[in-house]
């Protein structure tokens, strides 16, 4: 089937002063996609997420959104943005917020459409913007973002400051929007958020994307997991040529071993008779799927 | 739309209620009838005009300036330039809006002026001096931008609340220069706010504006615009 490529960049690049935030980044964006943006806090994740939205200004690589400049008029009417930390305009009410926004678009949806989405509560229309809990400035910030009827949404750390029950249906509304057709992007630095709801996840290191995939491929490469002990008489380097070792270390007098398979390793480890004491399982954690990665390039450079 | 929105914003915001139209007509009333200095007809309308040139100077330079350094920090102003609304437009509502601000303190204190003290102008100088007083705010509405371009809200407050007082007090629109010292005298002719406030007071008695009036208020008009043109260009770089 033929895919329409809507977001493209090539060799991407920002630098502040001496620190080189992103890059030599190149990807592409597919309609439809349900994206996940991950990595840690100044992975350049965000500052790739601004660059594209045309607020920051790349110091070299070029990028196509629907096969146009960032900052033209005809893209800034398709998309829908949520950025992070944005306390919406004071002395004004959710409705006329939500009003001044739709006033700006060709072809905005209809209030009650956004409402419905958005699960906004016809009270808080009323409501001054600023008088607003943190959950519910995210949700009028949500609106706002899909107020216009993009073709494409980003969304900066949207999930930050929102509660379980608030997430769960924020992710609902997401999963409904995409099944529309409409392409998401969403930056977090949760694994288990990408894992949970992207279809596409990009993992963010030091500027430079390094795993792009479906979570399941992306996990095929990440750890599942750790286990660790405490052992006398183990050799490091042995346990590396275990088949489910991913990599092995002494950390605080414990052997820690990273694998694809916590289940499958522990099965080697009995069966090879390793001598171990105070066995602990670990569950993966971004950390140690960023540590893995960062180091599986050292090698393979 | 937009333009409607910013007033809206404008009048539920305390601060420019209570600044810009609570606190002029309170010294206005303070200054006329209790210290009733005995200068008559011609200091009460002469009087009525500076505090509308406080009101109207500090909405451009306290409102619009502390507005636009908010409205950065808290992300929107980034969140506006997502959208399809062109930053000239944003500007333009954004300078509309202050107008129309300006044209109600500038209503509201001649109201109360004329019912209160009772002065006595003709619909000609009452016209003229609406006039003045708004088409004088422009080097103070490009103050409020060059303050707009500063990153915190409370550097902000603090740098334009100091700027605003010593201009207002420097420029004789508290006391007439004539009976503060010298020295003072001729800071005042150096500054803005004296020029603002000595063409309309030029029009209360009778006359025009002198040419010199309107070509300090056009140099520096010129001249804040330039620097705030400056220092975004300067910033961009920056991000």
């Amino acid at each position: 089937m033929f895919m329409e490529s809507i977001i493209a960049t090539k060799h991407l690049t920002k630098r502040y002063k001496d620190l080189s935030a992103v890059n030599d980044v190149s990807f592409e964006v597919e309609k439809g996609e349900l994206l996940a943006v991950l990595g840690k806090n100044g992975a350049g994740k965000s500052t790739t997420l601004l660059m594209l939205l045309g607020l920051v200004k790349p110091t070299s690589g070029n990028i196509l959104i629907l096969n146009k400049q960032p900052h033209e008029r005809a893209v800034k009417e398709r998309i829908g943005v949520m950025l992070q930390e944005v306390s919406v305009i004071d002395a004004l009410s959710v409705k006329e917020v939500l009003l001044m926004f739709s006033s700006y678009y060709e072809n905005p949806l209809r209030l009650e459409e956004v409402l419905e989405i958005t699960g906004i509560p016809i009270e808080m229309l009323k409501k001054k913007a600023y008088k607003l809990s943190g959950g519910q400035k995210r949700r009028l910030n949500f609106a706002l973002a899909i107020i216009s009827n993009p073709q494409i949404i980003f969304l900066d750390e949207p999930t930050v400051g929102m509660d379980s029950t608030v997430r769960r249906k924020f992710w609902q509304a997401i999963q409904y929007l995409n099944d529309e057709g409409k392409t998401v992007i969403f930056t977090t630095h949760y694994l288990q958020e990408a894992d949970d709801v992207a279809k596409r996840i990009m993992l963010f290191n030091q500027g430079k994307v390094i795993a792009d995939g479906t979570p399941l491929q992306l996990k095929s490469h990440l750890s599942d997991g750790a286990i660790s002990f405490k052992s006398d008489q183990v050799d490091i380097s042995l346990l590396q040529t275990f088949s489910h070792v991913i990599s092995a270390k002494i950390t605080d007098q414990r052997i820690v071993l990273t694998t694809s398979s916590t289940d499958a390793l522990l099965g080697e480890l009995f069966e090879k008779k390793v001598v171990m004491r105070d066995i602990h399982l670990h569950r993966a954690r971004l950390e140690d799927a960023f540590e893995l990665l960062t180091v599986e390039r050292g090698i393979s450079e | 739309m937009q333009t409607k929105v910013e007033i809206l914003r404008i009048f539920r915001n305390p601060y420019f209620v209570f600044w810009s139209l609570f606190m002029p007509i309170v010294f206005y009333f303070v200054f006329t009838n209790i210290f009733n200095t005995g200068m008559g007809d011609s200091w009460n309308s002469r009087f009525l005009m500076s505090v509308t040139c406080f009101s109207v100077m500090g909405t451009s330079i306290l409102t619009l300036g502390i507005r636009l350094v908010e409205e950065k920090a808290h992300g929107w102003s980034n969140l506006m330039r997502t959208t399809p609304l062109s930053s000239s437009v944003y500007f333009s509502a954004k300078m509309v809006g202050q107008t129309m601000i300006h044209i109600c303190s500038v209503a509201i204190i001649f109201v109360v002026g004329a019912v209160i003290n009772g002065v006595n102008l003709s619909v000609w100088q009452w016209l003229t001096s609406a006039l003045w007083i708004l088409i004088g705010a422009l080097p103070f509405l490009a103050i409020g931008t060059i303050i707009g371009a500063m990153n915190k809200v409370e550097t902000a407050a603090g740098i334009s609340n100091f700027f605003y007082m010593v201009l207002a007090f420097m420029g004789g629109l508290f006391m007439p220069i004539e009976v503060l010292p010298s020295i003072f005298k001729s800071i005042a002719k150096a500054i803005p706010s004296y020029h603002y406030g000595a063409g309309v007071w030029e029009i209360t008695e009778g006359g025009t504006p002198s040419l010199l009036n309107i070509a300090v208020l056009a140099g520096y008009f010129l001249l804040f615009v330039v620097l705030s043109i400056y220092i975004r260009r300067k910033q961009e770089v920056v991000v």
